[in-house]
């Protein structure tokens, strides 16, 4: 019964939209699944493996030859449907009602430890049999799922972080522990399930374990009061705010959003494991550039999140940096109660170690943030026009005496960012591009919230790399709302960050505004459209710089 | 072979339209006299001198248009004549008072068959196949992914749907017109006991159905401020266009779902912005317009309403049947 309840899963998880409810779903199934079903079940959901056993084109080609059916039509059906797995499901439907026993009771287990790596090792011929009668013994219910597996497309909206979260709430154990231990290789079994569902946690998972992040307020006028020697002045970089730890040999590599991300970045994990002491470095994460000493831009670094086990070309190619800001502990001393000033000397102490004493040259992924020096508060504001020369987003100032509190905590860290000639906006238009960009939709146009409207303030073709435009082409035509002539109106889903050189008040413009020379320096995929700026965030621009 | 011209029933200004007769089919525009296969929207217009249908659908169109139009009835099955051309209505089992339409003149018939479906339906009478020379049909889901569950099987995952979620408040959308009615009667027939409420436009047609002698179990009109916790648990049926917009707004902790046969396709489903969907048509999947077309015996069909070309070739290469082009 089982496999026909992971295809119940896969369909309830499919038509869900709300992650409380999807957790609940997952919850549900783990509960009432054998261990090692649901074992399976963590490894196809978390997409751990989608090896391909036979491609869509040879499936597509096995059905036509099968039931005589003509390819031409199997190619139309499959314009509609997008997916050689569901359109092969579809057509089943019309010819599985043989007499056939129902293999009913298949499990998951079975079907993917025994079914389907028996039947790859098979010759052609004889495989092309399996499946046929696999086809005509599954329960139909099960198609889908077969052919999903098969073809190595098995995708539901699940993200790892959904399955931690619903192990977590199963179990009652944080999340932390959970992320912990479904990280590297995940191999199905009754033990490995077992082992994630433990309700003892050991010390190493607990040694694994983040502080929480303190994190700086927005910088506010009074503080220009104190007395400049009070702070302690920092780059604000743009990257991953990460912590890195190292305990009792082993090293985690943490974001902020406790997500354990050490499969990403092997090549910081397996130097700093080599130094000799443990500790807990709070820092930033980036893709560097060697040569100048500044960080690359963060579209680099997203080039590297999503990418597990990246292969050398990639790592040489994007070639990141830990820049550490903070120390937390030291061999097991938690320090995070003395005073910055004296952290800040013991990270530089150790640093300078760690470079001398290290087997393997640490620098080349990993360093200490510099700091920087202003003699008054003029000085620093200076210093703060500077940063976009070194691809830095402003300044960060911290209490010299603070200690390493939690959270946004008023009064310790702030951050002091250049004034941005930018807004996060809602692409509500996109109109075809010409010549080389024929056939693509490239120039689009830009909205701003009024109330609970969306005005449009700018249009902006250039920013976009070839890829990402490839890639929000697509979208857009899946997007569109209406056509009019060239231009589309489109589902507001999508956040871009605009900047601009000039921005003032506009009578001809329906916003109010007008904005000089806009382009697009960031898609903000990680934004929600209420994340964007207002029509008032703009009118508050135009008053700071007049 | 004719030319477009010599036919008996052709396209003119993109309807069908049969000359000899003077006569119109599902007019899209006011003209003198129409013949109409059934009331929903798109196979009407207001304005028409002259209406000819079904008495059900008469009822239903008078629901839809006003009661001082001028319109014909006749029975299934019932001939009779407009300038010498023979004229008759058959259950065409798409939705109450539909029909197809079959034409005799000089020996050679033709038959249109209107909206149509195969499967069983206790809102409607049931298709009747109709011998024919000539075949216009519709070809809605013409491709062999189309292929329809029993109907009782998508009642019982709705009532599953709803019953999963005793704390929401289920939402489904669907045409006002038959698709509403037939849902209401499968789905009564299922382990779902709650309230089943409808939007006033469902209601006005449930009532004409039952006028009609058609058994739709009662439901509550929805009001605008009806509590929410009086809809905990319950089925509200809505028409679609009621999707978009400001109107989900009076509801709290809802779950939606539209029923039409497109849901059938996933990327589809998952662009419609419901939750979920539920694959139940009105209209025949392939295998249903593959039989009609056979058991007609038709030597040449049309086809319109839909994306032909796959339909049209398949037949020509698998099945020998000659497919004509109308041209609109």
């Amino acid at each position: 019964m089982s496999l026909k309840k992971f295809s119940e899963l896969f369909c309830d998880l499919d038509s869900i939209n709300s992650t409380n409810n999807k957790i609940e779903v997952l919850k549900n199934y783990f509960l009432s699944n054998d261990p090692i079903d649901n074992s399976w079940a963590i490894y196809l959901l978390t997409g751990k493996s989608n090896k391909r056993f036979i491609s869509g084109r040879y499936l597509k080609n096995l059905f036509s030859q099968i039931y005589e059916y003509p390819q031409w039509l199997i190619d139309t059906c499959y314009l509609k449907v997008g997916d050689s797995a569901e359109v092969i499901t579809l057509l089943l439907k019309n010819k599985t009602n043989s007499r056939k026993k129902k293999l009913s009771n298949i499990s998951l287990n079975e079907l993917l430890s025994e079914t389907i790596p028996t039947l790859s090792k098979l010759y052609e011929e004889e495989k092309n049999l399996e499946i046929k009668n696999l086809w005509e013994t599954l329960p139909e219910d099960n198609h889908l799922i077969f052919n999903k597996i098969l073809t190595g497309t098995f995708r539901v909206g699940v993200s790892i972080g959904l399955i931690t979260k619903s192990i977590s709430k199963l179990i009652n154990i944080e999340e932390e522990i959970i992320s912990h231990r479904l990280m590297g290789d995940f191999k199905p079994s009754i033990e490995s399930y077992e082992f994630l569902i433990n309700k003892n946690i050991n010390l190493q998972e607990l040694n694994s374990k983040p502080f929480p992040f303190l994190l700086a307020n927005t910088f506010e006028d009074k503080i220009f009061k104190n007395s400049i020697n009070d702070f302690q002045f920092e780059w604000k970089y743009d990257g991953i705010r990460m912590q890195l730890i190292k305990r009792s040999g082993n090293v985690s590599l943490w974001t902020r959003g406790q997500e354990l991300v050490n499969e990403s970045f092997p090549e910081l994990v397996e130097k700093m494991s080599h130094i000799k002491d443990n500790f807990v470095l709070d820092g930033e994460l980036l893709v560097w550039n060697f040569k100048e000493q500044i960080a690359f831009d963060f579209s680099l670094l997203q080039k590297r999140i999503n990418r597990k086990s990246p292969t050398r070309s990639i790592q040489i190619k994007y070639p990141i940096i830990l820049i550490a800001y903070d120390l937390l502990e030291i061999n097991g001393r938690d320090i995070r109660e003395i005073k910055l000033e004296n952290r800040r000397i013991e990270l530089e102490k150790y640093f300078s170690k760690w470079q001398i004493k290290t087997e393997n040259n640490i620098s080349d992924v990993f360093k200490i943030c510099d700091l920087i020096f202003p003699k008054d508060w003029p000085d620093a504001l200076a210093y703060k026009e500077k940063s976009r020369e070194n691809n830095t987003e402003g300044l960060i100032i911290k209490k010299k005496t603070s200690i390493y509190s939690s959270g946004r905590k008023k009064g310790i860290w702030w951050k002091y960012k250049v004034d941005p000639m930018q807004l996060d906006a809602v692409l509500i238009y996109a109109k075809g591009g010409s010549g080389r960009r024929a056939g693509l939709y490239t120039d689009y146009s830009f909205a701003l919230w009024k109330d609970k409207e969306l005005i449009k303030f700018a249009s902006a073709y250039s920013g976009l790399t070839n890829i990402e435009i490839k890639e929000l082409d697509k979208w857009i035509r899946k997007n569109t709302i209406e056509k009019f002539g060239p231009v589309r109106s489109l589902k507001p889903e999508m956040v871009f960050e605009i900047s601009f050189e000039k921005i003032q008040i506009s009578k001809r413009h329906k916003s109010g505004i007008a904005v000089r020379f806009p382009r697009i320096t960031k898609w903000r995929k990680d934004k929600k459209i209420n994340d964007a700026d207002s029509l008032e965030n703009a009118y508050e621009l135009i008053k700071k710089i007049s | 072979m004719r030319t477009k011209q010599e036919y008996l029933i052709r396209y003119k200004d993109g309807n069908l339209y049969c000359e000899l007769a003077g006569i119109w089919i599902d007019p899209s525009k006011p003209v003198k006299k129409a013949l109409i296969t059934h009331a929903h929207f798109d196979h009407f217009t207001f304005g028409c001198e002259e209406y000819i249908s079904t008495k059900e659908t008469a009822i239903l169109l008078k629901e839809r248009v006003g009661d001082n139009i001028k319109i014909k009835t006749f029975e299934y099955g019932e001939k009779f004549k407009i300038n010498g051309i023979n004229i008759s209505f058959h259950p065409s089992g798409h939705i109450l008072g539909s029909s197809q339409i079959r034409f005799i003149f000089a020996e050679e018939k033709w038959l249109i068959s209107g909206d149509f479906k195969l499967q069983k339906d206790q809102t409607c009478k049931q298709y009747e196949i109709v011998k024919t020379d000539y075949l216009i049909s519709e070809c809605t889901f013409g491709l062999p992914i189309f292929k329809w569950d029993e109907s009782n099987k998508i009642a019982n995952d709705i009532s599953k749907w709803i019953t999963n979620s005793p704390e929401k408040t289920s939402l489904l959308f669907c045409y006002s017109l038959g698709k509403a009615q037939r849902l209401l009667n499968e789905i009564s027939q299922t382990n779902f006991k709650g309230n089943i409420y409808s939007h006033g436009s469902i209601h006005k047609m449930n009532n004409c159905y039952r006028e009609l002698g058609i058994d739709i179990k009662d439901t509550i009109k929805i009001e605008n401020k009806k509590k929410i916790d009086e809809l905990k648990g319950s089925l509200i049926l809505l028409p679609p266009s009621l999707s978009k917009g400001s109107y989900l707004k009076n509801f709290k902790n809802i779950q939606t779902a539209f029923a039409s046969g497109w849901m059938s396709i996933r990327a589809l489903r998952k662009r419609s912005g419901y939750d979920k969907g539920f694959a139940i048509s009105d209209h025949a999947d392939w295998d249903g317009i593959l039989e009609v077309v056979k058991k007609s015996e038709a030597k040449n069909v049309f086809f319109h309403h839909g994306d032909s070309e796959a339909l049209s070739k398949y037949l020509v290469e698998k099945e020998s049947i000659n497919v004509l082009l109308f041209g609109k």
